[in-house]
């Protein structure tokens, strides 16, 4: 599965940036997060349960990030097992813009694959959870950042995840990109992108984390 | 005046008010006291090292009462799975045939591959254990598809270094080549025949139980053939004798081929029952189904003919690779050879036959028969290119067939692949298939199509198959471990009523019915004195089960052979009751008569006497009426017939929609004719399911893509039109009902039929590049705007 688009904070760079090396913020912010903890210089491991109807599962996942390039872009890999469900294993390529009116631009290029059950409820129903995933990630990361920020308010997201598309995943992640989001644009409609949230760590492991959470979803409906 | 249940009557069948008012009772319905349930960890990867199991956090679980891997299972000298058929290679050597643990141990090879099972209180407990498990993993290189097993970039097997299972052929291919070569016409093409999932609606379950008094076992399972159960699992796998293994197949909800097969879980929950001295209860989930159940089909073929001037057909080469999956299912190696290359002669004298089939393993679920098992593979071969052939030569479709019929007088006529047919007539399905579709006047429904914007096309299928399998001493030859015989026990109750114990095995074929109708025939009794007992070792007395359309021909001659035997004793009954001789006595209508005399003696009388002999011939004969009989047959039988389907191709969508469907088969004598109608309308079902709308895809890595009903698309009833249904009567000549079988004919012949009509609509807009099935709205649109 591939999934792309953008996320406008209205947070300056480092606050996100900060916010996004903060383990206690990321798990506030990642839905269905019991633990994240640092794994290394470069890493976070996180276990997360996911439940959609009658089936909760916990899915355990590892993240190291590459090419770091504080604060404009980092790689990201990584890998989570899911039990029965299956796993899921995959890597982002995410870079930070600045919008030019104090807000943030967050742009990310997921290529993820799963395996087991995932793989077989089919990309459809997983692109449409992770994608609900994102947009709770985003949810509550913007309002964290910009309580820090001291932003009296989020500005709430929009932009990338309209719809659940009928179109395969590809397609629909690509529409947020191909409307060439450019900040201001967002900022005007008062759409405020998701917030992505910067940090080297943080963002690619939201990223992760709710494919996970995709795939839990998607295994809950194979069990289901 | 014939009996309204006997022999020929469409009687409803039987079977029915339990089934549709909800009181069947399937393996899941059933619960044995104390059980417990296992939940299965099953492998996310297609290919992989299982370094370490940690069961300990399953334990843990509240409610689980055991953990089981594979090394449980070999410490405890659980054997592997074995194979039912052994094919040997064109160079002499036996097939590959490497393990197929029931755990797995050590490495995993496809996904659903079971690793663990638990075994817990409750259903939930189990999966939550299997959730809690830690297995740790190391992805290996997977081979997807026969391409990437070809390359052998990888292995499937350690020990089968070249992913190949057998390279087997059948007939002189440089004879054949040299015809070829020789023929005015040669005609080649390449095919898929699609992987498909068997989806019968009742998904596996498996129950083990173990009698600490008497030491028995039994397993109660989704079986198509207990007894079959009994030896695989019992003699191969779990060492137990037949005498203290019972194994119970209650109604069974479909199975197509895919509950022939003896499975891991089968195996795992008899021991574990043992063990643990409590029942074990497995229920498949549908997506378990998917990735657990053997697969059908998978072929890739290529096909050459070559005909003479006239357009008679010189000979046929057919090479063909065959998947197998990551492990031999029970019955895999024969389908693509022993049901398969011996069908390629079709209904033609084609005088030359070459078949090569390579047999290779993958990271995929196994494949094995389902619905026709080889024989769907065949005639689509052979139809596909005979049609082709008529197209590129210019000839009709129909007449190019008739040219090379083999004709009504030619039998017995053996053909250059091994088989001998018994019996049929052809020209004559196929003149009944073409009026019933009013192929006269094909061209202008076309034209009108073509008015409206749409592509219609017509498409034939010429089928022959198979069936009733088989002679035990031919199957033997050809490397079956079992012998193909089947049994009956004919049961008569002191006041005439009557139990019919059968080794065949019913899942949906109706044979509580058409089984009552022969007997009710034969002694006269109604239909509803008649029970049919099937599907339980401890009662039946012996079986191989129901596939292969051998229901009637094999278990309804085994009960014509019994009916033999009770009416013979019975007529002495009856001779001493009426004090005449045995020589004498006629029986009819359920009455014993004395030729030229006025006296009789109904068949109730005759029954109640055998059992209260205070007037009975103790001198000759011994008290009751009961008897049993084994029926191994002389031959195959020969089921064939022709399909017809004409499509319409909407070209700014690609759909194809079925317009008209006839079918016209030879069963030879028929019992139950709406149950036959029946028959043919689920075959052809699904082989239209094949042939526009299901297909089984893994992608790269060996991932199911295909993996539950929004990405694997089945039939449904609007997909469908209403069929047209004839059939033609040549009668078996070696079987004592006369009958050939029809189960499987429709999926033999409908994938051809609508295949060739919908290359016909596309050549009719110019397109002439075929396309494989299933035939998607999206490849018939890229085919059309040359995408």
């Amino acid at each position: 599965m591939e999934m792309q688009g953008e996320a406008l904070i209205q947070a300056p760079k480092q606050v996100v940036w900060d916010a996004l090396n903060d383990p206690t913020v990321l798990k506030e912010a990642i839905p269905g997060c019991e633990e994240l903890t640092q794994d290394g210089e470069d890493g976070f491991a996180a276990k997360v349960r996911a439940k959609v109807g009658p089936v909760s599962a916990r899915f355990a996942g590892k993240v190291q990030l590459s090419d770091i390039d504080p604060p404009n872009a980092y790689r990201i890999h990584g890998e989570g097992s899911g039990g029965a469900a299956g796993f899921a294993k995959g890597g982002a390529f995410v870079n930070l813009e600045d919008d030019g009116n104090g807000g943030t631009l967050l742009k990310y290029n997921v290529e993820a694959n799963v395996g087991g059950k995932l793989a077989q409820i089919g990309s459809r129903l997983i692109d449409g959870a992770a994608r609900k995933l994102a947009d709770e990630f985003f949810d509550n990361f913007a309002k964290i950042a910009t309580a820090r920020a001291g932003l009296s308010k989020p500005e709430n997201e929009k932009g990338s995840n309209e719809q659940p598309a009928e179109d395969d995943e590809s397609s629909k992640v690509a529409t947020s990109v191909s409307e060439d989001p450019s900040a201001s644009e967002k900022g005007e409609d008062g759409q405020t992108g998701n917030q992505g949230t910067e940090s080297n760590k943080g963002i690619p492991l939201w990223i992760w984390l709710s494919g996970l959470a995709v795939v839990l979803v998607g295994l809950l409906y194979v069990l289901s | 005046m014939p009996r309204d249940d006997g022999i020929g009557a469409a009687v409803r069948r039987k079977e029915d008010f339990r089934f549709i008012t909800g009181r069947g009772s399937y393996t899941d319905d059933l619960n044995r006291p104390g059980q417990a349930f296992a939940a299965f960890l099953r492998s996310p990867h297609a290919h992989a090292r299982v370094d370490s199991i940690n069961v300990s956090p399953a334990m843990a679980v509240e409610g689980v009462v055991a953990v089981y891997t594979g090394q449980d299972l070999a410490d405890a000298g659980v054997n592997g799975l074995p194979c039912g058929w052994q094919v040997h290679s064109k160079n002499g050597e036996p097939m590959a045939e490497p393990a197929h643990p029931a755990l797995a141990q050590g490495k995993v090879r496809h996904v659903g591959d079971a690793v663990a099972v638990v075994i817990a209180e409750s259903r939930t407990a189990a999966r939550a254990g299997a959730e809690a498990l830690e297995v740790a993993y190391t992805p290996l290189p997977a081979i997807p598809n026969m391409k990437s097993a070809k390359g052998a970039v990888a292995t499937v097997h350690d020990d089968v270094t070249n992913n190949q299972c057998y390279d087997w052929e059948l007939g002189d291919e440089a004879e054949i080549d040299a015809a070829l070569a020789a023929s005015a016409h040669q005609v080649t093409l390449s095919l898929v025949n699609n992987r498909l999932v068997p989806n019968p609606m009742e998904p596996r379950v498996a129950i083990g139980d173990f009698d600490h008094a008497s030491g028995e076992h039994t397993l109660y399972t989704t079986s198509q053939n207990p007894h079959v159960i009994r030896l695989l699992m019992g003699a191969f796998v779990l060492g137990l004798p037949e005498h203290k293994l019972r194994v119970v197949a209650p109604d069974v909800g479909g199975g197509f081929g895919s509950k022939i097969f003896h499975y891991a879980e089968e195996a795992v929950v008899t021991w574990a029952a043992a063990k643990l001295r409590r029942p074990v209860k497995w229920t498949s989930d549908r997506s378990e189904a998917f990735m657990t159940d053997a697969h059908g089909r998978d072929h890739e073929t290529t096909v050459t003919l070559g005909l003479d001037a006239d357009g008679k057909f010189n000979a046929l080469k057919v090479i063909t690779d065959a998947n197998m999956g990551a492990y031999l299912s029970t019955f895999a190696p024969c389908v693509p050879t022993y049901l398969y290359a011996t069908l390629l002669a079709g209904q033609y004298t084609t005088p030359k036959i070459y078949a090569g089939v390579r047999a290779w393993f993958t990271n995929t679920v196994p494949v094995d028969a389902y619905r026709g098992a080889g024989r769907p593979e065949a005639t689509y071969v052979v139809e596909r290119i005979v049609e082709e052939a008529a197209r590129q030569i210019g000839v009709d479709p129909a007449e190019l067939r008739k040219r090379n019929f083999i004709a009504p007088d030619a039998f017995p006529y053996p053909t250059p692949v091994a088989l001998e047919y018994d019996s049929g007539n052809y020209a004559g399905t196929l003149d009944k298939a073409m009026a019933a579709v009013d192929y006269a006047n094909f061209k202008s429904r076309q034209a009108a199509s073509k008015a409206a914007g749409k592509l219609r096309g017509i498409g034939f299928s010429a089928y022959i198959e198979a069936c009733g399998i088989a002679p035990s001493a031919v199957v033997g030859s050809l490397g079956a471990r079992a012998g193909l015989y089947e049994s009956g026990a004919v049961r008569v109750h002191p006041t005439g009523s009557v139990t019919f114990y059968t080794g065949t095995h019913s899942h949906g074929q109706g044979h509580e019915t058409t089984f009552a109708q022969v007997i009710a025939e034969r002694l006269g009794v109604p239909i509803d004195n008649v029970d049919v007992v099937h599907g339980d070792t401890n009662k039946i007395q012996f079986g191989m089960g129901t596939y292969g359309s051998r229901s009637l021909a094999v278990g309804g001659s085994a009960l014509a052979k019994a009916l033999d035997k009770v009416e013979a004793k019975a007529k002495k009954i009856a001779a001493h009751l009426m004090e005449a001789s045995a020589d004498d006595v006629e029986f009819k209508d359920g009455q014993f008569t004395v030729a030229g005399t006025d006296k009789s003696v109904g068949f109730g009388d005759v029954a109640l006497t055998a059992y209260v002999p205070h007037n009975f011939p103790h001198d000759e004969l011994e008290p009751g009426l009961e008897e049993q009989a084994f029926y191994d047959p002389a031959n195959f039988t020969f089921p064939a017939g022709c399909h017809i389907c004409e499509v319409e191709i909407d070209p700014d969508t690609g759909r194809t929609e079925i317009v008209n469907f006839v079918a016209a088969d030879d069963f030879g004598n028929i019992v139950n004719p709406m149950i036959v109608e029946g028959q043919v309308h689920g075959g052809i079902a699904q082989g239209v399911g094949q042939a526009l709308l299901e297909g089984c895809l893994y992608d790269g890595d060996g991932q199911l893509m295909t993996g539950s009903y929004m990405d694997y698309c089945m039939p449904r009833a609007d997909d469908l039109p209403n069929f047209k249904v004839e059939t033609q009567v040549t009668p078996c000549p070696h079987n004592p009902l006369g009958v050939k079988g029809c189960g499987e004919a429709g999926a033999i012949a409908a994938p051809a039929a609508v295949m060739n009509a919908v290359t016909d609509a596309l050549r009719s807009a110019g397109v002439s590049k075929p396309i494989d099935m299933p035939a998607t709205p999206s490849k018939i649109w890229s085919a059309l705007n040359g995408a």
